[in-house]
């Protein structure tokens, strides 16, 4: 039974009516946001000030080390804020040195530092020495607190030195301090014996910015998290307890339309929230606090606000799953605490510097968003990066979302009954084909296992790394749930023989179907040089120099065995239950996702539709790995052969195909799949005809336009 | 007789190891009340949910009009109106948002919608309190927008689980004597009770229910023929106890 929008539309119309009545949700969701980014930076700013202020109010201890000009003692005597201990805690040896003047100051280089902090401009400019008795006694002096800063006057006469630790308010408060006198002092003396730079104390707004900066993706995410959360708990556990879910089932509705409009009333709800946290925290920083130099664009917000969506897609789904299972709000409270916290919780490390959005954390769920957020406002988001977590999110929500479906057709469930989450996952035996959720979680886990399996083997080279990608994360775990769940296999994997001029048409269709994915489709959206130098790279095995038959084994029949298993085979089987257009579209999206590139999405996602329509029609997973290995195979060889790609009249290094090989060459797929469809039951490229497989003629339109 | 609404065979649900309900075959016809009578725990709410398409049971039938309420549970929930302890109302809507809600979730248009509500409203005496939100209304107040919601859609069948529990006396009289106006309208009624007296009052069929099954059923002069006993109290124990 198909969904009714209206239905849904109604359902989530009335969520919404509901929720917006409820003071407490609305109160978390909306008002709290609104209120806390406010008070938080203000906040900050206040006791950022009332720190500075303490630490003003508080003399300086300031160790003196040397002889000390009268002039100069002057100087440090009269600041009431200055208490002077002469040679507070030098060796005597250091001391006698400096008394005797015989002990001058180490050579110096100014420091270099990556990541520095903003520096107190009173402060002197930061040399390294070379390491002395001086120096590390006046370390230690630092170190162990007995004084702020320690001032060496060395036995030249010239050379001023200050030490103090950077880390230290106080002690770059008493740096600051200590400097003003001697800028006073050089001003008597009417030389420069030092350079200093004077200007009055950073202002603490500065501090409190970066303070809010670090803390901001971490802040944002819990907060748009929380959003969803409460109205997950009242749309389920809170309904169960006020008796209203059973008065929803007496009414004509399918279950799927009840989850969908709580889902999407939930999510609406979370996204607001995410929108007034973006909005209230943006009105604050632009308005109450005027960072220098460190402003964030507008477009940086509403960037935050988009990557939001995923996540938020996630957590509604998620909560609305596990929610259902309380029985009443208290207890659902206590249910997604735990998993609010295991969700929010780590989306902390982003607070970390050293932590920062790379292939590992990529598909980290919640907290590659985090750390998304946070390369966005430090503008440093790699596109590919950008792709690859937001397809992974998108995956995860898919997930969350399946997963909530399946909660929401157990009816006892609903009524408040309990079951126990052993059945509600039971795979058990029975199933003839995957369901589409299963599909989806072998998917899911092929593609995790496969992306971290392949950082592990980077350094073990290009052909073991595919070779137990493709075999162990792709086609084994295949096999084995299928096996293992006793589907049927000759069903699920589209075991079927195959006749011999749909098996020619997709071999032809292998040889060809290429061209329009070099021609038109990397013409409209090029890759970027270096992913066409790395691929091509990979395809020479790292320069090793295979023997093209390895070649065509490792690059062409391997992937051709292993991805047509998993998504022509598994994948597309447990789809097929959802039609034509929707099976075939999404597998191939998924295919193309696998492919971990946003510029080899689009070549990808046209080869797996053609392999899709094949296997639809076709019935045999036969047809679609010869028309995979031979794609596969031949593009291998134009790249490690310049000879073959010159007869066939293509020119190496060439951005996109030319113009004439591109054209025969599609005319030349479009005729094979016109043959192979012709040859399979009927419904040709251009006359409409129903088919008995309920494989309607709509894909065939994707692969003309 | 005139034709069979409610045709239920042979229901059976099992709850882990607890079986709540085995072989119950109830028939219900047009302009009939049919009363499912039991103690707490025999398997009421259980098997009126089965009858209701809320719960699928592990065996057996049930049709609505001819409709199979599991392999068409839209078809068949659009001919019944359910009402029951566990059916609420939205505290935070009033009975009108409450209604209208209902009514489109039912397909019926906005216009006829709003017609409805103004009829049930004066029919239920509902006036005073439609436009106050659920949470303040008194336990009558809320059972009756409730039973206005189980009406709204005109269905052919009403199943009715224990509608007057919780109710004072001039608030469950209402209720009886609505459900007695909705037999007089020539509708089919399945209401479940463990009340005695109302079952003697309302029911033109009775079912005696104990343990999980249909321990004796017919009219009541039938019901007390059979046990020989002098009311229906006496007849119920007697059963039990053999």
């Amino acid at each position: 039974m198909s969904l009714r929008p209206r239905i849904i539309a109604t359902i989530w119309r009335k969520e919404i009516s509901e929720t917006l009545r409820d003071r407490r949700t609305l109160f978390i969701t909306l008002v709290l946001p609104v209120l806390l980014y406010p008070l938080l930076i203000i906040g900050f700013t206040r006791l950022a000030e009332s720190e500075s202020q303490a630490a003003l109010a508080k003399p300086s201890t300031i160790a003196v080390w040397g002889v000390v000009p009268e002039a100069l003692q002057h100087e440090l005597s009269s600041r009431s804020h200055l208490s002077v201990r002469p040679w507070l805690g030098a060796p005597p040896e250091v001391r006698t040195g400096l008394e005797q003047r015989t002990l001058s100051a180490p050579s110096t280089t100014p420091v270099q530092r990556r990541n520095e902090r903003p520096r107190d401009p009173d402060v002197p400019p930061e040399v390294e020495e070379a390491p002395t008795e001086a120096s590390a006694a006046a370390r230690e002096v630092v170190g162990a607190r007995r004084a702020e800063v320690v001032l060496v006057l060395w036995g030249d006469g010239g050379n001023i030195s200050i030490y103090f630790d950077s880390v230290r308010e106080e002690s770059q408060l008493a740096a600051a301090r200590t400097s003003r006198v001697l800028q006073a002092y050089s001003r008597q003396l009417a030389r420069e014996p030092f350079a200093v730079a004077v200007r009055d104390v950073a202002p603490p707004s500065r501090q409190a910015g970066r303070i809010i900066g670090t803390m901001l993706p971490f802040l944002l995410l819990t907060l748009c998290i929380v959003g969803g959360l409460y109205p997950a708990i009242d749309l389920t556990a809170g309904e169960k307890e006020r008796g209203t879910m059973q008065t929803l089932m007496c009414a004509p509705v399918l279950p799927g339309e009840i989850i969908g409009g709580k889902f999407l009333a939930v999510w609406t709800m979370s996204l607001a929230s995410a929108l007034a946290n973006i909005v209230s925290l943006a009105t604050t920083i632009t308005r109450t606090l005027p960072i220098d130099g460190t402003a964030i664009p507008l477009s940086t917000y509403a960037l935050t606000a988009l990557v939001l969506l995923p996540v938020t897609l996630l957590t509604s789904a998620l909560f609305l799953a596990l929610a259902v299972f309380a029985k009443d709000y208290k207890e659902g409270q206590s249910f997604l605490t735990p998993v609010y916290m295991a969700l929010a919780m780590p989306a902390a490390v982003t607070m970390l510097p050293t932590i920062q959005l790379n292939a590992w954390t990529t598909f980290v769920p919640v907290v590659n968003i985090a750390l998304l957020i946070k390369a966005l406002l430090v503008g440093e988001a790699r596109t590919e990066l950008v792709f690859l977590v937001l397809a992974a999110s998108a995956m995860y929500a898919a997930l969350a979302l399946a997963l909530a479906v399946r909660v929401f057709q157990r009816e006892q469930v609903l009524l408040g009954g309990s079951e126990s989450m052993r059945d509600l996952f039971a795979l058990g035996g029975g199933m003839r084909v995957p369901s589409p959720s299963l599909a989806l979680v072998m998917y899911a886990v092929a593609l995790v296992a496969s992306f971290y399996g392949a950082l592990a083997l980077e350094s073990r080279g290009f052909l073991v790394s595919l070779l137990v990608m493709q075999y162990g994360f792709f086609l084994l775990p295949t096999l084995g749930v299928a096996r293992v769940m006793r589907m049927d296999l000759r069903e699920t994997f589209s075991l079927h023989t195959p006749r011999i001029v749909p098996l020619f048409a997709a071999a032809l269709l292998g040889l060809s179907a290429w061209t329009f994915a070099s021609g038109i489709i990397l013409r409209v959206a090029p890759p970027p040089d270096t992913l066409v130098r790395a691929l091509e790279k990979l395809l020479r095995f790292s320069d090793e120099g295979a023997p093209l038959w390895v070649v065509w084994l490792a690059v062409g029949l391997t992937p051709a065995i292993c991805e047509e298993a998993l998504f022509r085979g598994f994948i597309l089987s447990g789809l097929r239950r959802l039609g034509a257009v929707p099976a075939i579209g999404i597998s191939a999206l998924l295919f193309g996702i696998a492919h971990a590139s946003i510029y080899r999405l689009l070549p990808t996602f046209f080869l797996g539709v053609i392999l899709g329509i094949v296997v639809w029609r076709t019935r045999s997973l036969v047809c679609a790995i010869v028309l995979h290995a031979l794609n596969n195979a031949l593009l291998a060889s134009l790249t490690e052969s310049p000879l073959l790609a010159r007869t066939l009249g293509l020119h190496p290094g060439a951005d996109a195909l030319p113009w004439a090989p591109t054209i025969y060459g599609s005319v030349l797929a479009a005729a094979a799949l016109e043959i192979l469809l012709l040859s399979s039951g009927g419904g040709t490229f251009l006359v409409r005809k129903r088919t008995d497989q309920g494989a309607g003629p709509a894909p065939n339109q994707a692969v003309t336009g | 007789m005139s034709s069979a609404v409610l045709v239920a065979d042979r229901l059976a649900r099992r709850f882990g190891d607890v079986q709540a309900v085995r072989d119950v075959s109830v028939t219900v016809h047009a302009g009939e009340v049919v009363g499912l009578l039991g103690p707490n725990g025999a398997g009421k709410t259980t098997t009126l949910r089965m009858l209701a398409g809320i719960l699928t049971p592990d065996q057996g039938s049930v049709r609505v009009c001819g409709i199979d309420v599991h392999a068409q549970p839209l078809d068949a929930k659009r001919r019944l109106g359910f009402l029951s302890g566990d059916t609420h109302l939205y505290q935070r809507l009033t009975p009108v948002e409450v209604l209208t809600y209902f009514g489109t979730l039912y397909g019926v248009d906005q216009r006829r919608i709003a017609e409805r509500i103004d009829t049930l409203v004066a029919e239920l005496e509902m006036g005073s309190f439609k436009d106050r939100p659920c949470s303040t209304l008194s336990s009558g107040q809320k059972q009756r927008a409730n039973i206005a919601r189980a009406f709204l859609h005109h269905p052919d069948l009403l199943i009715l689980d224990e509608p007057t529990t919780a109710l004072d006396v001039i608030s469950g009289q209402f209720v009886v004597e609505a459900i007695r106006r909705k037999r007089a309208e020539g509708k089919a009624v399945l209401f479940s009770t463990h009340i005695m007296s109302e079952a003697e009052y309302l029911c033109d069929r009775i079912a005696l229910v104990h343990a999980g099954h249909v321990i004796d059923q017919g009219t009541l002069p039938d019901l007390l023929a059979r046990s020989g006993q002098k009311n229906l109290t006496d007849a119920f124990l007697h059963h039990a106890a053999s």
